[in-house]
C-alpha cells in the first residue's frame, strides 16, 4: 500500500515567564507547509500575539489568509465556542489550515499549563484539585472532570 | 529555552484494495499518547470501521474512552461533521482528545481526494494557473467561501457566479 496523503504537525511549548506560554507550531502535508508562534497570557488564557508563515500553499491567494491571523488575538483559549470562532475568523475569512494549526497550539498551550506544572513528587490527586480551581474551564472538560470531586 | 511541552501527531490515508480508505492518526505528546485507524468507504464518505488505543495519558481513566470511538462508526464525512463528532465523542462526558483524532482522521480522507486534483493545478504554466483553479472550484462548488482563496473578490472566481 502507497500513503497517498500524509500530514505531520509539530507544537512546541515554552514558558516565557510566570504567566506566558509561547507555543511554536510547524504543520506540513502533502500539500501545504505553514508554522506559527503563538503567545498566550496567564490566568485567563487570552492570545496576545500571533505570528505565521507559510511555505507552501496552492494559489497566488493563500498568502492574504497571513493577516487575518490578527483576528485571533483577544481571544480567550476557554470562551466557549473557541475553535469554532477560531475556524471562521482565521479559517474561513483566512486560511483553513492557519486555523487548524492555531487550534492545535492552543490547545497544547492549554495541556502544558494544566499538567506542565506536576512533579513525580506530588500527589496527582492533589495536583489535579489545584488546577481545577485555578483554571475552571477544566471542570467539566472531559469524563474524568466532570462531576469529579478531588 | 527548554520546552515545557511538545506534541507530535501524525496522519497517513492509504488506499485499501476495495476502493476504501485506511486513515491511521497518532498523538504522542509530553502527557498523553493514543492512535486511531478508521477505514472510510468511497465515495459515500461513511466510516465502517474505528479502533484505538491511549498507550499513555495522566489519568488512568482515560482509558474508559476508548469504546466511545464505536459511536464514530456510520458518521458520514460531510456537512455537520465537527458538531456529529464532537456531540457524539467529545462531550463532558467523553474525551475531547479521542474525538480530536477522528476529526483528523476524517480531515485526512477529505485531503486526500484533494492532492490529486491540486497536483495537476500546480503543475501548470502561471498564465494557465488562475483558469485551472477557475475549472476546479466550479467541480467542487462546495469549497467557495471556505477560505480567503475562494471567497467573493478573489480573482480565482473572477467570471464565476457565485
Amino acid at each position: 500500500m502507497v500513503i497517498r496523503f500524509s500530514r505531520s504537525k509539530v507544537i512546541g511549548v515554552e514558558r516565557v515567564d510566570e504567566n506566558t506560554l509561547l507555543a511554536h507550531g510547524v504543520l506540513d502535508d502533502h500539500i501545504y507547509a505553514m508554522e506559527l508562534d503563538v503567545t498566550v497570557r496567564q490566568p485567563d488564557f487570552e492570545i496576545i500575539a500571533i505570528n505565521g508563515r507559510m511555505k507552501r500553499v496552492t494559489t497566488p491567494v493563500c498568502d492574504q489568509g497571513i493577516p487575518k491571523l490578527q483576528n485571533a488575538v483577544g481571544l480567550r483559549i476557554p470562551e466557549e465556542d473557541f475553535a469554532r470562532k477560531i475556524h471562521r475568523v482565521v479559517g474561513r475569512e483566512g486560511c483553513t489550515h492557519f486555523a487548524n494549526l492555531l487550534v492545535e497550539c492552543c490547545d497544547s498551550i492549554m495541556q502544558a499549563a494544566v499538567y506542565g506544572g506536576w512533579q513525580k513528587s506530588m500527589d496527582k490527586q492533589e495536583y489535579l484539585k489545584g488546577q481545577l480551581s485555578s483554571i475552571p474551564s477544566l471542570q467539566n472538560s472531559c469524563m474524568v472532570y466532570s462531576g469529579k470531586t478531588l | 529555552m527548554i520546552l515545557d511541552y511538545t506534541r507530535n501527531k501524525y496522519a497517513s490515508a492509504t488506499d485499501l484494495e476495495d476502493g476504501s480508505v485506511l486513515i491511521q492518526t497518532r498523538v504522542e505528546d509530553t502527557f498523553f499518547a493514543a492512535a486511531v485507524e478508521m477505514v472510510v468507504k468511497v465515495p459515500l464518505l461513511e466510516i465502517t470501521s474505528i479502533k484505538g488505543k491511549i498507550l499513555r495519558a495522566f489519568n488512568d481513566e482515560c482509558q474508559e474512552a476508548v469504546p466511545l470511538l464505536q459511536r464514530a462508526v456510520g458518521v458520514q464525512i460531510g456537512t455537520g461533521l465537527i458538531k456529529t463528532v464532537n456531540g457524539l465523542i467529545g462531550t463532558s462526558g467523553g474525551c475531547p482528545r479521542m474525538a480530536d483524532l477522528v476529526l483528523e482522521c476524517c480531515d485526512e480522507v477529505i485531503l486526500r481526494f484533494t492532492v490529486d486534483p491540486l497536483r495537476q493545478i500546480v503543475s501548470r504554466s502561471p498564465e494557465e494557473l488562475v483558469e485551472a483553479h477557475r475549472m476546479f472550484v466550479q467541480g467542487n462548488p462546495r469549497i467557495i467561501g471556505s477560505c480567503v482563496a475562494w471567497t467573493k473578490g478573489s480573482p480565482l472566481l473572477e467570471g464565476i457566479e457565485i
